[in-house]
């Protein structure tokens, strides 16, 4: 059985997925040019590239007519995901989610800076080790002196339980900080204060 | 139609997304000669980003002139040096490509050992079914290597992508990647290349790399005979091989190359799809 998993964009399929199974025989000259030449069937469960049909002869398919630029495509490129991870822009208003952008750097007085994350997000981490029995509290990206954060983030997680001591680890190689236990929040909420 | 347009139209939307081209003026300095000044585009968000500078040089003499100045993305040629990624790179390339040819014989493959050498009981000896078998010399062996093993693994893409990123910054950070405006030299010589080489202190091993794959023919020509000068395009540029050359130089084209791939890889959106576990058949 003649069958192919179509692999096209996502749209495209939801396009096609009303109109009619093409197969070799059926194809008139006046298809609408948006079918592909692709036989669009219902997917093969497992499946593999042999289960595609072999290509015929190019004179039995349907006539392809290559547009640049139509006027339709504006529609088609606003269900297009962008390729890379927007801007966010400099000033917002207050947000639902609370996210809010990252302040500029100050290379005259700033120490250190934590950079965002490639999706804008501060990088403050839980790490669960050993079934959760482990929690360890991980800060990525510090850029500049990193010592100094740590000695800033000390004072607030250890002023959060009360002055209790709290075990910390710096590499500073990756740029990256880790406290032992949970201070996610208080850690993102100091940062965020900040500015970062 | 549609297929044709959305491949038409992705082009487009790549070339739009280089949010970070290089503007490059000529600008006339006191002196009269013209200087190249190659920018990065303002930051729109401020954020930690200081671009950093290096000096343009030329190929068309021995001595070193300085053209211009290039403003280097800081998230490609200032990124964190993680020698530990680097490390991760350079024992994945290592071993892609290896494959052990190392090879013993098990008990079954050593030729005879088919008899019982001496009967079970009654002689006061040691048990035995087989004078091959791993206790005997001469006797196969138990668990040795086999050929060929492959020790091929991919690393993760991103390990990747930062790799070139650390690499590219250790160089920068260590004087030992330089800027060319071009690849265009005077003469097909070899000697004219270590001559350059050996003024401008670029260490023995130099490796070049250009935009393209097609490079002019007398640096083509020079370098052939030098096994310690190589050329590249970018598409081939490693964590290896810019280790392995002590210098590194770049053309201006090939650092806008770079760093707008190496910036559409930090920040695509489809990031997690490439993270996915690596198929051979697919």
């Amino acid at each position: 059985m003649a069958c192919s998993v179509f692999r096209g964009p996502r749209f495209i399929s939801s396009i096609l997925r009303s109109s009619r199974t093409i197969s070799g025989a059926e194809i008139t000259p006046k298809i609408p040019a948006i079918i592909t030449t692709t036989t669009l069937q219902q997917p093969l469960r497992h499946s593999s590239f042999r289960s595609s049909p072999l290509v015929r002869d190019l004179q039995e398919y349907p006539e392809v007519e290559i547009v640049r630029n139509p006027p339709e495509w504006k529609y088609v490129e606003r269900l297009l995901r962008p390729q890379t991870v927007p801007i966010p822009p400099k000033k917002v208003e207050t947000l639902p989610s609370g996210w809010k952008p990252q302040r500029t750097y100050d290379p005259k007085s700033d120490k250190y800076f934590v950079r965002r994350t490639k999706n804008h997000m501060v990088p403050v981490y839980l790490m669960k080790t050993y079934r959760g029995m482990r929690q360890v509290t991980l800060i990525r990206y510090v850029l500049g002196d990193i010592w100094a954060l740590e000695k800033d983030l000390r004072k607030v997680v250890e002023a959060s339980q009360d002055g209790k001591v709290c075990a910390s680890r710096v590499n500073e190689m990756s740029g990256q900080i880790t406290f032992h236990g949970d201070y996610v929040d208080v850690v993102k909420k100091y940062l965020e204060e900040q500015g970062f | 139609m549609l297929v044709a347009a959305v491949r038409n139209s992705l082009r487009n939307l790549r070339i739009s997304a280089k949010r970070d081209v290089h503007t490059t003026i000529k600008a006339d300095t006191a002196g009269g000669s013209a200087a190249i000044i190659s920018k990065l585009p303002d930051d729109p968000n401020g954020l930690f980003r200081e671009p950093r500078q290096v000096w343009v040089e030329n190929l068309d003499t021995v001595e070193e002139n300085k053209l211009g100045i290039i403003e280097l993305h800081p998230d490609v040629f200032a990124a964190q040096p993680r020698i530990d990624i680097i490390q991760e790179n350079v024992e994945w390339q290592r071993k892609y490509r290896y494959v052990s040819f190392a090879h013993t014989k098990t008990r079954a493959e050593v030729r005879g050992g088919g008899r019982k050498p001496w009967p079970q009981k009654g002689l006061g000896r040691a048990r035995h079914g087989s004078i091959r078998s791993p206790l005997f010399r001469g006797g196969g062996v138990a668990h040795g290597p086999r050929s060929p093993t492959t020790h091929f693994y991919m690393l993760p893409f991103f390990t990747r992508v930062h790799g070139l990123t650390s690499t590219l910054s250790v160089k920068l950070a260590q004087d030992d990647l330089h800027i060319v405006n071009d690849l265009a030299i005077p003469s097909s010589d070899p000697k004219y290349l270590q001559e350059l080489i050996e003024k401008r202190n670029w260490g023995p091993s130099v490796l070049i790399v250009d935009e393209d794959d097609l490079c002019p023919e007398n640096i083509s020509a020079a370098s052939s005979g030098i096994a310690y000068v190589n050329l590249m395009p970018v598409y081939g540029l490693n964590v290896y091989s810019m280790l392995k050359h002590n210098t590194l130089v770049l053309t201006m084209s090939a650092v806008e190359k770079i760093t707008e791939r190496l910036l559409f890889q930090l920040r695509r959106s489809d990031g997690f799809k490439k993270m996915e576990k690596f198929k051979l058949d697919q």
